[in-house]
């Protein structure tokens, strides 16, 4: 790469795009030669996927031109992008699960005699030739829903290449995968590097963007912050750079040390290959928030919790009572409600009302004999929940799904709060919300901590937690990796991001009260 | 701009009333009794045991899952009930008495209505706790049932019903046939169940959203169960209308019933995808499809097409609901970018 001869595969330059109220990318800048592995890092909504999305031919830039092997384009159609050689390895593979590898591989162009039929000894074998060409070993015979995660992330590069892609995009390759999976992985794309393939790499897993990548490229509200070469840079100099000096988010008043007798107690807790050893504490007005990447474990112990999966072992207590709840329903029963982290899918019945979709969880309190609902009692707790989250509607009667953002979420909200909930568990409470309501929500889960419910919030935007959290737990491969208390010197967002990538901070300083109460 | 969207909806929303006044006013205009007091009281009694039947058949739908064992329950049902009632007899060309038990109607009714609930709550099970697919299942279901009605019926009609049990389908309170408004009042009751009840939350819920349903404490196979079981319930009421305006037991009857019922849903906006859609616009839907049976009747349409344009008239009633949701989603797009728009 050295070699000033070789000219870039792909340089994007001054792509710019607004979206809506959004400035996605601005004046952003990339450029990718034959045969490199090219990091892209950044936040959450840094802008990766916009300026990936450009690339594809997904979405036309606003200004900015690319040129992709010498050919200039200021805006591609998805056709062109993969003409031009570009292809995109998602981190979900969509292959034909039902169908066997060969099938997949030769897919529309598999040969036939001349009747129209498949001849199927000459397809298999051309198959494994190919795969053979690119030092794969894979079983061509075999159905792709046979295929672990990884050899389906290879087949599905392989699958790119056969289509004449130069430059693949690799989309959060080793999320799901283990150890032994990854090296096999980073061993095939190393071997394509030696043949000139370039890759774009994308992963929140920075130890592996140093493993593999030859470049990095950093972004940040949609901007350049810099591309480095990898060995000029660290992981901490890395985080710098992700993290920025952004302005100040919301602060709620935190507790100081006034909070109440515990609520939420996990005491070893075991899911295999979920999560493992986890004991935490949240106590009365207290809010705990848990920070990890994808697959740390986080995610998996709030589902289990409310009983939308299996709990594994351990014991769990809500103000000293054992928790039993083994579904939603017997959850909230038992004083745990859950705000999922996919709305749409598991939040909210959009086609219905507001005024329905609040009571849902409380119905049976508003039911008189033979379950029919108090319609009075009804609309008066809906009115009183509008009011108390400040929830934007035409009417109790408007479908929810017709809602913005961030009001629907306030309707989730009051859903759950109007279950009295002695826990309530909030699964990425700001996604897909607009900064505005982002404010609102905290507001809301500020005055319900005061209420007195014991709050726990996953998320990945760490700057969320320290703004909202007493205490922010990071959760690194299915263990609690580290506690920071918010208000300690130690708790900067440069320093819960390197424990969320599984470095350790706290070596000096001295082990909270908290900490060993729980540990 | 947001009153225009209001407008746009609520004109969608109730478009089956229109489309019906205007085939009313075509028929009235084309044939010269369709008005008659005889011929509306023909279309409601037509309009009754079809209505009875969509009310069971709407609510499995709106839970997001399809009923076609009913016309199957109709058949036993009819059977079993002339059975177990009438005198035993010799079966001559074709005709044949019961089993010689003569069971009281007040002994009958109640048998059918539980072997109605009971059809449901196997379908449900079935569906729910086995995870079986709904659309065979109760295909099977109407295959079983009918060929135990020919088992039971050796093929056989059964004429003679008792004048107690033939009340409800063929007796008449002055004009008004007793059929017609017991059907008014079982649509009265459960529009009003659907809209005030815990199950009629739940229906709506588990039929749009059975995940977000679940997550918000509700169980979705109990209430998929409750629908099935409601639907076995209406077949059985049917069961017991039908048979007694006939006052003779047939196995083939209620054939085609099924998609009949199917089709008044979907022409009254009952979505098959669960979870949309009112008895009310079930109820328009029963009225549309026996106003055109009879007009057609009136006209002296060739019978033999009378099947295709009521086939037309479906996939007529299916194209204007695909088109009411794209426009709808407009109207709802504009009003978010206006209001966006206001915003800023």
């Amino acid at each position: 790469m050295e070699e000033s001869e070789v000219r870039p595969l792909l340089e994007m330059r001054g792509i710019s795009k607004v979206f809506p109220g959004v400035q996605a990318l601005s004046d952003m800048t990339l450029s990718v030669m034959p045969g490199e592995i090219h990091g892209l890092v950044g936040k959450n909504g840094a802008g990766k996927s916009t300026l990936m999305a450009v690339l594809m031919g997904l979405i036309q830039p606003d200004s900015g031109t690319m040129v992709i092997d010498g050919r200039q384009f200021t805006a591609m159609t998805p056709a062109q992008a993969l003409e031009a050689g570009v292809a995109y390895v998602p981190q979900r593979i969509n292959l034909m699960t039902s169908l066997t590898v060969a099938e997949n591989i030769l897919a529309g162009q598999m040969p036939t005699d001349r009747f129209g039929f498949v001849r199927w000894d000459e397809a298999f074998k051309d198959a494994a030739e190919r795969l053979e060409k690119l030092g794969l070993k894979l079983d061509v015979y075999q159905r792709v829903e046979g295929l672990s995660v990884a050899e389906q992330t290879l087949l599905a590069i392989s699958k790119a290449l056969f289509s004449n892609a130069r430059l693949i995009i690799l989309d959060e390759p080793t999320a799901a995968l283990p150890r032994p999976d990854i090296n096999r992985l980073f061993g095939f794309v190393r071997s394509l590097k030696d043949r000139g393939v370039a890759f774009i790499y994308i992963s929140h897993h920075l130890e592996e963007v140093f493993e593999i990548c030859d470049n990095v490229t950093v972004l940040r509200n949609g901007r350049l912050v810099g591309t480095y070469p990898i060995n000029e840079i660290d992981t901490a100099g890395l985080i710098r750079a992700m993290v920025g000096e952004d302005v100040e988010e919301y602060q709620r008043k935190k507790t100081d040390g006034r909070v109440g007798e515990p609520v939420l107690e996990l005491k070893n807790m075991v899911r295999r290959g979920h999560y493992e050893d986890v004991n935490l504490t949240v106590r009365k007005g207290e809010v705990v928030g848990i920070a990890g990447l994808e697959g740390c474990g986080a995610s998996a112990l709030a589902k289990s919790l409310f009983g939308l999966d299996r709990r594994g072992l351990g014991e769990v207590t809500i103000k000293g009572k054992p928790y039993t709840a083994t579904n939603p329903s017997e959850a909230l029963a038992q004083g745990l409600a859950y705000l999922p982290q996919d709305r749409y899918l598991y939040g909210l019945v959009g086609g219905r009302p507001v005024r329905e979709n609040i009571t849902y969880t409380v119905l049976d309190r508003l039911c008189a004999l033979f379950g029919f609902v108090r319609l009075n009692k009804e609309r008066e707790i809906v009115a009183q929940y509008i009011e108390k989250l400040g929830i934007v509607t035409p009417s109790q009667e408007q479908a929810a799904a017709l809602l913005s953002g961030g009001n629907q979420q306030k309707v989730v909200f009051a859903k759950l709060a109007a279950t009295k909930p002695d826990v309530l568990v909030l699964h990425e409470p700001t996604q897909g919300i607009d900064v505005h309501a982002k404010t609102d929500i905290y507001q809301i889960v500020s005055e319900l901590s005061e209420d007195g419910i014991a709050i726990l919030i996953i998320s990945s935007e760490v700057r969320e937690l320290l703004g909202v959290c007493d205490r922010i737990l990071v959760m690194y491969q299915g263990k609690i990796h580290q506690e920071f208390r918010v208000g300690d010197p130690n708790t900067t967002p440069q320093n819960i991001l390197l424990a969320i990538e599984g470095a350790n901070t706290c070596s000096e300083t001295a082990v909270s009260p908290n900490l060993s109460l729980i540990g | 701009m947001f009153r225009d969207g209001r407008l746009t909806q609520l004109v969608l929303d109730r478009l089956i009333w229109f489309v019906l006044l205007l085939v009313v006013i075509f028929f009235s205009l084309r044939t010269d009794n369709f008005l008659s007091g005889i011929n509306l009281i023909n279309i409601l009694l037509h309009a009754s045991v079809l209505g009875i039947l969509t009310i069971g058949q709407a609510i499995v739908l709106l839970s997001g899952n399809f009923d076609l064992s009913q016309e199957g329950t109709i058949s036993l049902l009819t059977v079993l009930a002339a059975w177990m009632m009438l005198p035993y007899r010799e079966m001559t060309l074709a005709q044949a008495g019961g089993v010689g038990w003569e069971l009281h109607p007040f002994i009958v009714i109640p048998i059918m209505l539980v072997l109605g609930a009971l059809i449901g709550l196997i379908n449900g099970l079935l569906i729910t706790r086995l995870q079986m697919n709904n659309f065979i299942v109760t295909l099977a279901m109407q295959l079983i049932l009918r060929g135990a009605a020919f088992v039971i019926s050796m093929g056989a009609i059964m004429p003679g019903t008792p004048a107690l049990f033939n009340w409800l389908g063929g007796g008449r309170i002055g004009p008004i046939p007793v059929s017609v408004i017991a059907t008014l009042i079982v649509f009265l009751v459960f529009a009003y169940i659907l809209s005030n009840t815990r199950f009629g939350r739940q229906l709506y819920a588990v039929g749009s959203n059975r995940q977000a349903a679940a997550a918000s404490g509700f169980n979705p196979a109990k209430t998929i169960t409750t629908a099935y079981v409601i639907g076995g319930l209406m077949a059985a009421l049917a069961s017991w209308m039908l048979l007694g305006r006939l006052e003779v037991s047939n196995p083939t009857l209620g054939v085609g019933m099924t998609l009949e019922t199917v089709a008044a849903s979907v022409i009254g906006g009952v979505a098959l995808t669960g979870g949309t859609g009112t008895i009310w616009g079930a109820f328009s839907g029963v009225l549309l499809l026996s106003v055109i049976n009879n007009g057609l009747n009136l006209m002296e349409v060739d019978p033999f097409w009378v099947n295709g344009v009521r086939g037309l008239i479906i996939l007529l009633a299916l194209l204007i609901e695909a088109q009411k949701v794209r426009i709808k989603v407009r109207t709802v797009q504009t009003t978010v970018a206006d209001k966006k728009a206001a915003a800023s």
